[in-house]
């Protein structure tokens, strides 16, 4: 036994040892001061997980940035229900959006400090803009006419930056573009743009093969941007990254924070998972103070909720899920018959079986969700068909589609077996559920159905694009934006692409084109409409000129149904009130950002 | 030693060999896996909020780390790569080079599978031994049962049983990841004891789960040397039991010895369910999350690694058999 004890003995300073040679040896002592709220048990489910060799990088795919927390914007998206342009302060403090939009100009905080006590300021900003241009996203895009990119950054002065846009292919999320970027501190991140770098982004602008070359350029300093790892975090947010290692990391207090008086915890710390049944588990024990939405079987949630201090605050999420058709085929090529199924499936049963703590049934087919549909198009909304659920109704449709029901089956017009068969990707459990419940559904009603489980989501994306399926779930109304809203029925995906704010329309199995639909629909009491086009406008509209064409484009999808809105999901955030209180109120718009922000705004505070 | 040194030329050039085959057949069977991970992060990058625009573009950027150029260019800047032990770079990792995001996986799966495997070993040929010469009695049942029961039950069954017991019922084990990050890393007691809570219920479900088969394996050669001459001549010349034991522990551990050599090669193959379940970040898990994202060079560089440990560990196992049996040593053929 003395053996066995000295190899075990041995195993564990092993282990030790080899575990010890990745580590720092930085002290743990909160170097912030005030609050005393002590340790933040959080986890972040929107990311892939932590990984110990990453780097504290924002644009990194899987960094140590953690939003809200050591990474900062300049301001925090507010997805307000009709307009994009609201935000909460982050780096800025204020902001000036021009009556056009023309252009935004941004007044910094002007306490902002970064954690090594440098203050924030104008050329920061300019550096982050420039590190954003690489990535090529948002108002930040080199691609030719891209819609709302800024034209030019100006430095006003030390705490003033003026960013404006180019009219010529104008957005209404401009404003929103340039709010949404990360800040780095340029006297970390600045060696990575080149000298020339804004002369570069002036030559991409243009035509030609040196405009071409310059956009290789910045579009190769993106991988730089992605993979640079600073030697130590610098950060402008409420706390900075102390270590990590493959299961947790740990944040610290940034003392230097500009509001750090009201920040309260002194710590952060994120648990790492690799399947919501660790969340699960997390939750039920109690051991989170916050966390994002996981679906989870009705009992596992029982068990959550039972926890000490388990609780949950629901709001508005801006995405619902639809059942998605591929009109390429027959019989889905047929409206009625897609009409039939809208009247046959009653969404409740869907939702109650598939989300009932992330979803609501979808009161109509609209292709937007129910919260800001009410908004967008108002009474028009009582007007559209809400396809509820009607057994005779679904039999008349299937008729007037020519189906024919024999001993009880529903068969096609020639007399064929009908079977709807349904995909969807292993692992999305929730969809996998509501397949099943309209399976049951269906074959009750006398149609026969399946399921088909997928390998995994790239498999289902790969083969649902190029036309395999006959129906699918797909993810719809992706708000708050309205071009976003209707861009996944009538985008990429239906035949539209939209490069430089010029329309083009595919054929049904060219280049994404996997719903299939007619270019043009008749529209009752509307006339004819280009649904992509008119999806298109929303970009560049006004909220009041956005108003019609969403009325316009909401009746075109409750009528021709590319999708079969099932359910509007709900942001359902989980919360433990046994160490913290302040949390947000239900239903409130801080919901769809994280917990950081709520921290850094100072709502947070230690259970006395 | 020139016999021995002679096999292990052998079976160098045999391994190099056998690695080349197995990394081009990899290469291709990796790149041949269907789905789409850019439309795959598309979508995941809208669910997160994103809008589409920004989503394609963001997704341009972190694929252009791909590889580029037809798929025979790749495979022939993969296998030069592969000379220098450049495995390439990482997509999920931004850009990282494979070879370092897998030496930061592979100490998590080997020296808790390390720790379980010889704890399993020790264990199981001990208590083999005594299962074997207490056959017929109660003891002897009771070990051959325990081992027959452990030996039937899959890893992740035992694992999923010391976590819902353990962690969740009578929660004095973590279950989460490999340390806690409150603990300064360092040769501090806060942190070693950290280091070993945290792996107490991964190394007891390896244990559990490897320790029904040493036990059997034992016992059956324990009872097969029992009736050998050698013992029986021992026991007539009246030598001590003591003395008897040591002989037949002996002589029954050989063949077991080469099947140990065995098992540690496939260490870094970890356990995928072992390390899901207690979110244990090795090579297992890393690999999975490769296949998930397929990302090729990962992907690849997981699959060669274990293919090159059980490659070694056969090699390993095979000179080491050279050295412990002198039959083998001295060169004259052994039946299996």
């Amino acid at each position: 036994m003395k053996r066995l004890a000295a190899v075990v003995a041995l195993l564990g300073l092993a282990s030790a040892t080899a575990a010890c040679s990745g580590g720092g040896t930085t002290n743990t002592s909160g170097s912030g001061g005030g609050g005393g709220g002590g340790l933040f048990t959080t986890i972040d489910v929107t990311r892939p997980g932590l990984d110990a060799s990453g780097p504290a990088n924002p644009w990194a795919p899987k960094g140590n940035s953690f939003q809200g927390y050591n990474a900062m914007k300049l301001g925090w998206v507010k997805n307000h229900l009709t307009d994009p342009n609201q935000f909460y302060p982050g780096i800025a403090a204020k902001w000036e959006i021009a009556p056009d939009n023309s252009s935004i100009t941004i007044h910094l905080q002007p306490n902002g400090k970064w954690s090594d006590g440098k203050p924030v300021v104008a050329e920061d900003v300019r550096t982050s803009i420039g590190l954003a241009y690489t990535t090529g996203s948002t108002a930040f895009a080199i691609t030719p006419g891209a819609a709302g990119a800024a034209a030019e950054v100006t430095v006003v002065d030390d705490k003033t930056v003026k960013v404006t846009q180019d009219m010529s292919n104008p957005s209404m999320k401009f404003a929103r573009g340039v709010m949404d970027t990360w800040v780095v501190p340029a006297h970390v991140w600045g060696s990575i743009l080149p000298a020339n770098f804004w002369d570069t982004l002036k030559t991409s602008r243009g035509d030609g093969a040196d405009a071409e070359k310059a956009r290789e350029e910045i579009l190769a300093l993106g991988q730089k941007v992605l993979a640079f790892a600073p030697p130590k975090d610098v950060s402008a947010g409420p706390f900075v990254l102390e270590r990590v290692n493959p299961g947790e990391a740990l944040l610290l207090k940034n003392k230097n924070f500009y509001n750090a008086a009201n920040v309260a915890p002194d710590q952060v710390k994120f648990l790492n998972y690799n399947g919501n049944e660790q969340i699960w588990n997390y939750l039920s024990a109690g051991k989170l103070d916050h966390s994002g939405f996981v679906a989870a079987p009705a009992d596992v949630m029982n068990r959550i909720k039972q926890a000490p201090g388990s609780n949950t605050i629901k709001g508005f999420s801006p995405v619902a899920v639809g059942m998605a058709f591929n009109q390429s085929k027959k019989p889905y090529d047929n409206v009625h018959v897609r009409r039939g199924l809208a009247y046959l499936i009653d969404r409740d049963q869907v939702t109650k079986v598939a989300s009932p703590e992330g979803g609501t049934p979808a009161v109509t087919t609209s292709g937007i969700h129910q919260k800001p549909a009410q908004e967008w198009i108002g009474a028009e909304l009582a007007a559209l068909e809400p396809y509820k659920h009607d057994l005779a109704k679904a039999e008349a449709e299937f008729k007037e589609a020519g189906l024919q029901k024999k001993d009880g089956k529903w068969t096609l017009a020639d007399g064929s077996p009908w079977k709807v068969t349904m995909n969807a990707p292993s692992g999305f459990s929730d969809w996998i559920s509501a397949q099943e419940n309209i399976k049951s559904q269906l074959i009750e009603a006398g149609v026969d159905a399946e399921v088909v489980t997928v390998a995994d989501y790239p498999v289902y994306l790969e083969e649902l694009s190029a036309g395999k399926y006959d129906v699918g779930f797909w993810l719809m109304a992706l708000g708050p934006a309205p071009y976003d809203i209707f861009q996944r029925l009538y985008g990429v995906s239906n035949g539209w692409s939209n490069v430089a704010g010029k329309v083009k329309h595919s054929a049904p199995g060219k280049s994404g084109n996997w719903m299939g639909g007619p270019e043009e629909i008749d529209v009752e009491g509307v006339g004819k409409v280009n649904p992509g086009e008119l999806t298109a406008e929303l970009n560049a509209a006004s909220a009041e000129d956005a108003k019609p064409i969403m009325a316009k484009l909401a009746r075109t999808a409750n009528q021709d149904l590319p999708a079969i809105q099932l359910w509007d999901y709900v942001n359902t955030q989980f919360t433990n009130t046994a160490r913290f209180t302040g949390w947000p109120e239900q239903d409130s718009d801080l919901l769809r950002l994280t917990a950081g922000v709520w921290i850094q705004l100072g709502m947070i505070k230690a259970k006395q | 030693m020139t016999i021995i040194a002679r096999r292990l030329a052998g079976h160098l050039a045999r391994g190099i060999v056998m690695i080349l085959v197995v990394a081009t057949i990899t290469f291709f069977i990796v790149r041949s896996i269907p789905g789409d991970p850019v439309a795959a992060n598309v979508q995941k990058l809208i669910e997160q909020g994103m809008s589409a625009e920004a989503a394609q573009q963001a997704t341009r950027v972190l694929y252009g780390f791909q590889p580029q150029g037809s798929l025979w260019d790749q495979y022939l800047d993969y296998m030069t790569g592969l000379l220098t032990f450049d495995l390439g770079q990482s997509i999920t990792h931004a850009g990282a080079p494979v070879t370092g995001v897998l030496a930061e996986a592979a100490k998590w799966t080997v020296l808790p599978v390390l720790a379980g495997t010889l704890l399993s070993f020790l264990v199981g040929i001990i208590l083999g031994v005594y299962a074997a010469i207490k056959r017929t009695g109660k003891l002897g049942d009771v070990l051959a049962i325990s081992g027959s029961l452990l030996h039937g039950v899959p890893q992740y069954v035992l694992g999923l049983l010391l976590s819902a017991i353990f962690a969740t019922l009578i929660p004095i084990l973590p279950a989460d990841g490999p340390v806690d990050i409150l603990y300064e890393p360092g040769f501090n007691a806060g942190y070693l004891a950290s280091l070993f809570d945290h792996a107490v219920l991964p190394v007891a479900t390896y244990a559990l789960a490897a320790y029904g088969g040493w036990i059997l394996a034992m016992k059956s050669s324990v009872v097969t040397v029992l009736g050998d001459d050698f013992i029986l001549a021992a026991e007539l010349r009246g030598m001590k039991r003591s003395i008897i034991f040591r002989y037949i522990a002996r002589n029954a551990i050989l063949p077991l010895f080469t099947i140990l050599a065995l098992s540690l090669g496939l260490l870094l193959g970890g356990a995928v369910f072992i390390e899901r379940i207690f979110n244990y970040p090795g090579l297992g898990l890393l690999l999975i999350e490769s296949i998930t994202m397929r990302d090729y060079a990962l992907m690849g560089g997981a699959f060669l690694i274990i293919t090159v440990a059980i490659i070694v560990a056969n090699i390993v196992a095979d000179l080491f058999y050279s050295v412990i049996d002198p039959r083998v040593r001295s060169g004259e053929e052994v039946s299996a």
